[in-house]
């Protein structure tokens, strides 16, 4: 992305945040929190990893990877 | 179960308070209590590790309506680094050693208080997210960051 474009989209993300800014917070809530179902990561009632380092390897093995918890 | 709500934030703000959780809003929920106009699935809770915190913690989630066997509050109280749970009227991520933070006390200190709730200082949500260099995490930063300025440059009048 070029210079002009980075600085349109920063201008664009401005404006959401000032937007955002004017609204109570139980209106940005209702807005931001959605329920989808994720394969596999909505499946157990229950998880608990001893080190992060368990989870991130058990995300990166588990999940779907274009559920985005795989490192970059 | 539906998407988490102002309530259920309040709900968790209040059962932590009458046991003396000591927690902070870490992650996009964070973010978005800060005032980061994003979209996000459940809440993530960074939660001081320490046996009377853990215990703390499990009385009030167990009054949030979150069924735990003795085995899983066990294993929280034995001190994991990550409990996800869905057993409970909403999602909740349980986050004892967020990569990029140090230590709970010094995000403590730097907390932001909004509408009672504790959050993590945008500084330390982005540092979280930038060493854990998911995908997903990766595609947000840039904005979150823009964000960051944003908020501080309006705290600063």
């Amino acid at each position: 992305m070029d210079d002009v474009a980075q600085a349109r989209e920063r201008a664009t993300w401005i404006e959401e945040f000032a937007a955002a800014a004017k609204r109570p917070l139980r209106i940005r809530m209702r807005y931001a929190f959605i329920k989808t179902y994720r394969p596999v990561l909505d499946d157990e009632p229950f998880r608990a990893f001893d080190r992060m380092t368990d989870y991130r390897a058990w995300c990166e093995s588990a999940l779907p990877g274009w559920l985005g918890y795989g490192r970059v | 179960m539906g998407a988490f709500e102002y309530r259920q934030a309040e709900e968790i703000r209040d059962a932590f308070t009458r046991h003396g959780v000591r927690y902070l809003f870490i992650g996009k929920s964070g973010a978005i209590l800060l005032g980061f106009p994003d979209t996000t699935q459940d809440a993530d809770l960074f939660v001081e590790r320490s046996p009377e915190n853990g215990a703390a913690l499990v009385a009030a989630i167990r009054e949030l309506g979150f069924e735990l066997t003795e085995a899983q509050a066990a294993e929280i109280l034995r001190g994991k680094d990550f409990v996800q749970l869905n057993n409970g009227p909403f999602d909740l991520d349980l986050v004892f050693a967020p990569d990029g933070i140090e230590r709970f006390a010094d995000a403590w200190q730097r907390r932001i208080e909004v509408e009672g709730f504790p959050v993590c200082h945008p500084d330390d949500i982005i540092a979280s997210k930038a060493a854990t260099n998911r995908v997903k995490d990766r595609e947000s930063l840039p904005r979150l960051r823009a964000f960051r300025d944003y908020w501080a440059s309006r705290r600063r009048g």
